[in-house]
């Protein structure tokens, strides 16, 4: 499988946990892992299963390197439609109002300009007891068997 | 052999720059040298101990010294153990990440009455801070002195149940002391209005979760600006929150002018407001939380004065400073990361254009350090932090400082 991994961060975590499932499928798939803040909207490519790690900062807000993303997407509106992406959020349940509200806006962004998401998305708790990687390679292990069949199938 | 790099201070600026450093140049020697036997500075005695999940980045921070190879050299004092010149003398680059420990003061009569109190000497006392002064009796009514992060993480905790400190890292001493304080009243000042306050909007929000208290907010104004306008209405929400029996009341615009009481004891604070009117509020302890200032061995202000450029970070030729040490005490964790990445670029290259000049020894030229507190001997008190932890804390802090020195350097028997 050919993944684009990419991450939103504010203070590190999401990068981190991104290298560490770029190690886990290196080997096996095809992965390039990128700051959301050096991908462009126009680099979406329909052959391949984009994975996205995406914290919350403040008061549920994206964090800062997935600002500009997200703005460059809003501005010029292109249309995702045929692109997969599966997502896994990083949040802080201590702030339950706006919990995960970083990956769940980053979603909603994504799929109103036409992409699909495949899978559901995983959230990891800060405030939680698991690791945010014990959850994450599952995730990642089924969102590639997910989308070996649907992008595999729309070749 | 490889440059030799020295960050003086392991918080979040000095590990953010070793991320930073080691991710461009993993060849680099590079060691993180604290004066505390335990490393992360603020994570560990200023991030709130009911705010573990902003305490993850440590686990990236491990990884420097685990996976990254980064030296943590603990319970050496630089300016005391060491001298800066000496250190300088051995790194190829030096870099001054020790952050900002004294309080700032208001300078108004009345600042040494017993029962005033700064925030950063009542916050170290309460995350047990091996430094720290016992904790002092607050009585009934607490008047808090300032608008930022800091004031509003003493407000929550000392508004807090205990319940509602379950799965904190608040230790069995502060715990005793805040389940006992009798608090009733706790009125928290601004100086600015509202509108220009420095909190974070969400650590107001997170309020509204207190079950012990009513809340009421007086004067938060109105703002055009949208930053202030979303404080404002963070304000607006937790405006009559809940009946409990605490009070907590939130003021603005007023400027502290003299705090007074009898037998040496503060008993009335005293303000005047936008309009020049006289206020005068009734309290038994008054804790300013106004900021940081430089504090120590290392002669900040002389240094920052005659930086060759304070903007990046440089001060001289191989010395430089990051976090609040050089930008002053605003700013939160990930602003450090920031900080970190174009000081690191800026030492990387500065290193490259020095050519090749002899090798400096870097940590070897200290033998002393045989006897600091390695990664290891923190990873054994970390340990018995946490094995330790009673049922409803996820750690319990070893506040000594002859005991972490015990279990880091294995001296003697651990103490139960």
């Amino acid at each position: 499988m050919n993944i684009m991994l990419l991450y939103g961060t504010e203070t590190g975590n999401a990068e981190m946990l991104a290298e560490d499932i770029m190690a886990e499928l290196d080997g096996d798939h095809d992965v390039e892992c990128r700051n959301l803040s050096d991908f462009a909207p126009d680099e979406f490519d329909r052959s391949r299963l984009h994975m996205i790690v995406c914290s919350t900062y403040g008061d549920g807000e994206l964090p800062a390197s997935a600002q500009p993303f997200a703005e460059a997407l809003k501005a010029a509106a292109p249309s995702l439609s045929g692109i997969h992406f599966a997502i896994f959020g990083l949040g802080d349940s201590e702030y339950e109002e706006t919990f995960n509200f970083g990956s769940k806006g980053l979603a909603e962004l994504l799929a109103s300009h036409g992409a699909v998401q495949i899978g559901e998305r995983i959230t990891h708790d800060a405030s939680g007891s698991d690791m945010a990687e014990d959850l994450a390679f599952p995730w990642a292990a089924r969102m590639v068997a997910l989308a070996e069949e649907k992008i595999g199938e729309n070749a | 052999m490889s440059r030799a790099v020295a960050i003086v201070g392991s918080g979040p600026s000095g590990c953010y720059l070793a991320q930073a450093l080691l991710k461009a140049a993993p060849e680099l020697r590079l060691d993180l040298v604290d004066r505390l036997p335990v490393p992360y500075g603020l994570v560990r005695y200023g991030v709130a101990p009911d705010h573990q999940g902003t305490k993850g980045v440590i686990r990236q921070f491990e990884r420097l010294f685990e996976r990254q190879g980064a030296g943590f050299v603990g319970n050496v004092a630089v300016g005391e153990d060491v001298g800066l010149d000496d250190l300088r003398a051995a790194y190829d680059a030096v870099v001054l990440a020790a952050g900002l420990s004294a309080d700032r003061t208001l300078g108004i009569a009345g600042e040494t009455l017993e029962g005033v109190h700064r925030a950063g000497r009542l916050t170290r006392a309460l995350y047990e801070h091996p430094d720290a002064e016992p904790l002092p009796e607050l009585g009934p009514r607490v008047i808090i002195m300032g608008n930022g992060n800091v004031a509003i993480d003493i407000v929550r905790l000392l508004a807090k149940t205990p319940d509602e400190l379950a799965g904190s890292d608040l230790g069995p001493v502060p715990s005793a002391w805040l389940a006992g304080s009798g608090i009733e009243e706790i009125e928290i000042v601004g100086r600015s209005p509202a509108a220009a306050a420095k909190f974070d909007a969400v650590m107001v929000k997170e309020l509204a979760k207190l079950e012990g208290v009513r809340i009421r907010v007086l004067g938060a104004g109105a703002s055009d600006d949208p930053e202030g306008a979303k404080k404002i209405a963070a304000l607006e929400a937790i405006d009559g929150h809940g009946a409990g029996p605490r009070r907590i009341t939130f003021r603005f615009g007023l400027t502290p002018m003299e705090l007074a009481g009898e037998g040496g004891r503060i008993s009335e604070a005293r303000f005047q407001d936008a309009q020049g009117r006289a206020i005068a509020l009734p309290c038994s302890a008054f804790v300013t939380a106004i900021g940081f200032g430089a504090e120590g061995v290392l002669p900040r202000d002389a240094l920052i004065g005659s930086a060759a450029d304070r903007e990046a970070g440089v001060l001289a030729p191989g010395l430089y400073a990051t976090g609040w040490f050089r930008r002053g005490p605003q700013g939160t964790i990930p602003d450090n990361r920031a900080d970190a990445q174009l000081l690191a670029t800026r030492i990387l290259a500065d290193l490259e254009a020095e050519g090749t000049p002899a090798q400096k020894p870097g940590r070897n030229a200290f033998p002393a350090w045989a006897r600091a507190v390695g990664y290891e001997g923190w990873k054994r008190i970390d340990a018995a932090e946490i094995a330790a932890a009673p049922e409803n804390r996820c750690r319990v802090k070893i506040a000594s400082r002859e005991t972490m020195l015990a279990l880091a350097l294995q001296t003697e028997e651990c103490p139960q």
